[in-house]
């Protein structure tokens, strides 16, 4: 496949691409279009399947109790006639009140409102954990792979992989899906999934690579061939593991359709970046080590 | 055995799985070198092809693995599924095997914080005695197998399944039920408020008592008594404010062990909750009661006893005498029933249950309907078959007759999977299923790795026994590297984060481990018994087609 792609030398272009996609996803982030959930905010909110009216957002908002500040009330629709309705952190008491009230606005008994109120303590305790997930599982596969293979490999599958948490993130972002808990997994999921299909390559690269001495042409080259050797397969597993996790965007719940899109996004972002990012870092890598060994004698 | 390369093999028979490939000597002359010292722990062909000259591996033609160890591992995988199948199916009727979590069959699940009252920090034990006291609060409900248990230092992760009231459950594990008796220095009470207004009449009642002379800032507190009017809810609320001391002058250590029951009372037939209390406790209230009567008798108005749950008043009866014995009974005259028959119940049971050693709050909660929990399971289901079926489908377009290995292997691999699940048994929740279904895709994976692997070699010209051998060898490092990676994220998923993800965590370790079991040694098995038998698979039942043979030289690399 692609035998005439040059993987290497073209890294001024991948880059590029990449480069715009992610200025477009930190931007996003950065203009606060991160729509963060209960669990990481604090929060009530309430589910509805099988409602049997349709209210309008605002019959709904319009049915919580007093206490409730409007404005901060949203309302989602879960298919043809399930709801999600989501209000800042509540009292006890205001939350029966609210689950009462959504029952009746909605025709279904109270005990099938589903609820989920998190305190805003807890929402930061979630946070914190999760910031802690990602960065204990960088730092443990970097020294694994370091381990396993050497350093510069380490390095380049690092770049890859905020690539692809950073790309993760900002679509979440830019199409304003709400971040749960289940988002975090889904990123370490991510995680996971594109350094395994970074190894799959550098395996073959180790595979290839010479034992003894060090030409930038003949490693780049070999590492365009070790690309190619390996390219089908990586575009096979995508499609396999994409196909499955459609399926949970297209018939799975609410939790599990958001779990999908962060796994669509993450695991398109980690084939490319595989091919498109953590090779190329890995030769230029070598190119600037070589050139620095040499240079200090020189200078 | 008796055949050639009965030696080598016989090293290896101690495991079922094995590993030592016998490709042809050239290639493993090469492996052996750049992979001396960092290849397979151990039976990896590196070291061994170190060890033997390439006279030596012309000895051992089996390509695949003994025919041998190959019918271990399939009598194995047999063996498994005829396990797996008496506990899915045999044990108990196959919808009741599984164990399905609050998500996908309804229930309520909370998250407590324990806290010192003062705000100290607390300790583990007292953690786990609170977490043993909610879990007998729990039993006492009489619902279904509860999970308790204690999160990090100071948390306690508590869920119930199919619970039909999950607020009052949530009341009754989350209260301290700390129990106090005191003399009720000066009252103040207002009948008949409407629902909305209890806030503001109880800031009104607060600031009129602690202008008293008897609230003395630092010893004396103010709290309050709420009920609904005799005659039902049109007439309002009763509210009433205490002046107490600010620590109680008994508390619910006085109570006998189990000695809180609901009763109707033998004067009003009203119900109420009935408390027996200690040898000295007794004493104790017997002489509470006579300084009431004692500090009362010059105001020429009955004293008032105060008993509080928590910092809520729930009953302030009048004192007219000592009394002595031992016997004290929480009763509310003003309703026709008595105590609401919900609220004796709780009481019966956190009194029972003893106080909880450090106070307890809700920092999150869910509650699951049960038409939601359904509509979940048939979703998560769903999509995991859907997918499940076209990659089936897939492997079998793309690898042909490997594809159609390949499927077996998945079915086997859901299989034993799904009997692991309740073999353990691990209850499934929706970030369980997301797990089952991206552990498909890992194990789809490990045979498009090997696959992909055994085209190439066959591209080069190679015969498909050798072809298929090298794929394997080849592959199983990549594959191997890759799942540990895997395999780490899983375990600091597990280590870090709070019990939704754990779930999925656990899912797919045990999906990655059992996926690569399925995928490189089952397959192997199949396919080398395959090949055993004299069953020749040419390159296009492969899906190599015969125009690529030998069109694609090796690249030259260097």
């Amino acid at each position: 496949m692609f035998p005439n792609l040059d993987f290497v030398g073209g890294w001024r272009i991948w880059f590029a691409i990449s480069g715009a996609l992610l200025l477009l996803s930190a931007g996003a982030i950065g203009i606060g279009r991160l729509n963060l959930g209960i669990d990481f905010q604090g929060g009530a909110q309430f589910t509805v399947v099988n409602a049997e009216s349709q209210p309008s957002d605002e019959e709904i908002a319009g049915a919580l109790p007093a206490g409730i500040d409007r404005e901060a009330v949203l309302v989602q629709t879960l298919g043809d006639d399930g709801y999600e309705v989501r209000t800042p952190v509540l009292s006890e008491g205001e939350r029966r009140e609210a689950q009462d009230a959504l029952s009746e606005v909605f025709g279904v008994q109270a005990d099938e409102v589903g609820v989920t109120n998190v305190s805003a303590a807890f929402g930061g305790q979630v946070r914190n954990q999760a910031l802690q997930a990602v960065a204990a599982a960088l730092i443990v596969i970097v020294v694994f792979i370091s381990f396993r293979f050497e350093f510069g490999f380490a390095l380049a599958a690092m770049v890859a992989l905020v690539h692809d948490i950073l790309m993760t993130v900002g679509f979440y972002a830019i199409v304003q899906r709400e971040v749960s808990l289940v988002t975090v997994v889904a990123v370490l999921t991510v995680l996971g999934y594109s350094i395994y299909d970074t190894i799959i390559i550098f395996d073959r690269i180790r595979e290839n690579a010479p034992t003894v001495g060090y030409n930038r042409r003949r490693f780049d080259e070999m590492v365009n061939v070790s690309i190619r050797q390996v390219v089908r397969r990586s575009i096979y597993t995508s499609v396999f593991s994409l196909i499955p996790i459609t399926a949970l965007l297209i018939f799975g719940e609410a939790t599990l359709a958001d779990f999908a899109f962060a796994l669509l996004v993450g695991i398109a972002a980690g084939t490319y970046s595989s091919i498109f990012i953590a090779s190329p870092v890995l030769a230029l890598y070598k190119a600037w080590r070589a050139g620095r060994l040499r240079s200090p004698r020189t200078a | 055995m008796g055949r050639p390369g009965a030696e080598e093999s016989g090293q290896e028979s101690g495991s079922a799985v094995c590993f030592c490939v016998r490709a042809w000597p050239e290639y493993s002359r090469r492996v052996g070198a750049t992979q001396t010292g960092r290849g397979l722990p151990r039976a990896g062909p590196g070291p061994a092809s170190d060890r033997r000259s390439s006279d030596e591996l012309e000895l051992c033609p089996e390509f695949m693995g003994t025919r041998r160890n190959n019918l271990i591992v399939m009598g194995l995988v047999v063996i498994l599924l005829g396990v797996a199948a008496y506990l899915i199916f045999i044990r108990q009727p196959v919808t009741e095997s599984t164990q399905l979590g609050l998500d996908l069959q309804g229930g309520v699940s909370a998250q407590l914080k324990g806290s010192q009252t003062g705000g100290g920090k607390v300790t583990r034990e007292e953690m786990e005695l609170a977490s043993n006291l909610i879990r007998q609060r729990i039993d006492r409900l009489g619902v279904a197998e509860p999970d308790v248990r204690v999160q990090g230092d100071d948390q306690i992760t508590v869920q119930i399944p199919g619970v039909e009231n999950p607020e009052e459950v949530i009341d009754i594990i989350g209260s301290t039920a700390q129990l106090g008796f005191y003399r009720v220095l000066d009252s103040e009470i207002q009948q008949g408020i409407p629902q909305d207004e209890v806030p503001e009449a109880r800031t009104e009642i607060e600031e009129d008592l602690k202008d008293d002379d008897a609230f003395q800032d630092g010893e004396a507190k103010v709290l309050f008594e709420k009920s609904p009017m005799p005659g039902g809810g049109g007439g309002g609320t009763y509210v009433a404010g205490y002046v107490l001391n600010e620590t109680p002058d008994m508390t619910g250590d006085a109570i006998q062990q189990d000695g809180a029951t609901v009763e109707p009372s033998p004067t009003t037939g009203k119900r109420q909750v009935s408390i027996q209390l200690t040898g000295e406790g007794g004493r104790q209230f017997g002489d509470l009661t006579q300084e009431i009567v004692s500090e009362a008798a010059p105001t020429g108005q009955p004293g008032l006893l105060a008993i509080s749950l928590d910092e809520d008043v729930i009953s302030a009866p009048q004192v007219t005498e000592p009394i002595i014995g031992g016997q004290v009974s929480i009763s509310n005259d003003g309703l026709p029933e008595g105590l609401p028959e919900d609220e004796a119940t709780q009481l019966e049971t956190v009194l029972n249950t003893g106080a909880l050693p450090v106070s307890m709050e809700v920092i999150a909660q869910n509650t699951v309907g049960p038409t939601l929990g359904t509509a979940s399971l048939r979703s998560g289901l769903t999509a995991g078959l859907v997918g499940f079926a076209l990659v089936l489908v897939l492997l079998l377009v793309i690898y042909r007759a490997l594809g159609l290995v390949a499927d077996l292997a998945l079915l086997i691999y859901a299989f034993l999977l799904w009997g692991i699940v309740v073999a353990v048994p691990i209850t499934m929740t929706l970030p369980g299923i997301a797990g089952i279904v991206l552990s498909v895709g890992v194990a789809a994976d490990a045979n498009i790795v090997i696959f992909e692997r055994i085209k190439e070699e066959i591209r080069r010209g190679k015969t498909s026994r050798t072809a298929i051998a090298a794929g394997y060898e080849k592959g199983f490092r990549a594959i191997l590297d890759g799942n540990v990676t895997t395999l780490i994220t899983a375990f600091i998923l597990f280590a870090l984060s709070s019990s939704t993800v754990r779930g999925f965590a656990v899912l797919l370790v045990i999906g990655v481990v059992v996926s690569m079991f399925t995928a490189i040694v089952v397959t192997r098995a199949l396919l080398g018994l395959l090949s055993d038998r004299g069953v020749h698979l040419p390159p296009g039942m492969m899906g190599v087609s015969k125009k690529s043979i030998g069109q694609q030289q090796p690249e030259r690399v260097r």
